[in-house]
């Protein structure tokens, strides 16, 4: 027996995204220390591919999170600003 | 002490801690003097960035014992030093070294966790997803509820069975794409280009039947 799966609102909305440009999961991997470097130092984001993919896959997303907030709280650092450009805005 | 990288026009400063050796790579990549000094230091940032990931997911492993979750910290760091240190070669220095290394036990740590918490789950890779009950009022919800019905009729008729598969587990049950990817026996890179795919065709399906999902951009789960 199947059991129900209803669309939740957040579930309507990833199935929606545009997540374009497209970069791959082993791309963003590549890219992701010289992304959280440059949110903190100020610098924007490596690419706008990387916005589009943090804001598309939360398994990439969540590990960004992670990386940003321990690198920020090495360098003593507010990780609030970097963490909302994390995805490009998205 | 800092170090920079040169990307196009802009120049990024790397902050590295101030006894952090210059010549990671140097110490690391070959036996001799420093060599077993770096690895230890290299297995203490890696456990550092282990622990600094399990601790953000300690809520979702419910009452598990602390020993075994600092069994799954040391694991996540010791399964990251074996992968770091087969990639040393693709360190370019464009960040500092501890954070190119944090990053391998951060992945590294989200996966044991979550391979931890689905071991027992089995995932349902059948059916397609329905809309809410639609509310009587107001207008909003009468148009979100379409819109919802609309995205499930796509799921169903323009989506292949795989990426139907995919999409359902990964956007509706949440199952996490390295668990799927092990399940389902390929890459989280894999799925992600389903995943892709298969909203690049909801969102055409959807804006030939006249809805406006445009700007539908986010950041949240997947």
């Amino acid at each position: 027996m199947s059991r129900r799966r209803e669309l939740t609102p957040e579930a309507l909305r990833q199935l929606t995204l545009d997540a374009e440009p497209w970069l791959s999961c082993d791309d963003c991997f590549r890219l992701l220390d010289e992304h959280v470097e440059r949110l903190l130092a100020g610098a924007g984001s490596v690419s706008p591919a990387m916005g589009a993919h943090l804001a598309g896959c939360a398994a990439c997303r969540e590990e960004a999170e992670s990386l940003l907030l321990l690198v920020a709280a090495d360098r003593q650092l507010d990780p609030a600003e970097s963490l909302r450009q994390l995805s490009g805005g998205r | 002490m800092t170090a920079t990288s040169r990307d196009d026009a802009l120049v990024v400063t790397h902050q590295q801690s101030a006894d952090e050796p210059d010549d990671w790579i140097a110490l690391l990549s070959a036996p001799g003097p420093g060599h077993e000094e770096a690895l230890r230091r290299l297995h203490e940032l890696l456990l550092r960035a282990a622990r600094h990931r399990v601790t953000r997911m300690r809520y979702r492993l419910g009452d598990l014992d602390s020993a075994r979750v600092e069994e799954l910290i040391h694991q996540s760091a010791d399964e990251a030093m074996v992968s770091l240190l087969g990639k040393l070669a693709s360190f370019e220095g464009r960040s500092s070294f501890t954070t190119w290394a944090y990053k391998f036990a951060i992945v590294q740590a989200g996966v044991e966790v979550n391979r931890h918490i689905w071991r027992r789950r089995d995932i349902p890779l059948e059916g397609v997803p329905e809309p809410p009950t639609p509310a009587a009022s107001p207008e909003s919800i009468i148009e979100a509820a379409d819109l919802s019905a609309a995205v499930t009729a796509a799921i169903r008729d323009v989506l292949t069975a795989h990426q139907r598969r995919v999409v359902t587990a990964l956007v509706i049950d949440e199952v996490p794409v390295d668990v799927l990817a092990e399940r389902l026996g390929t890459s989280r890179n894999s799925l992600y280009k389903t995943l892709h795919d298969a909203r690049v065709r909801l969102r055409s399906e959807l804006t030939a039947a006249g809805y406006s999902v445009q700007n539908q951009r986010g950041g949240g789960s997947q």
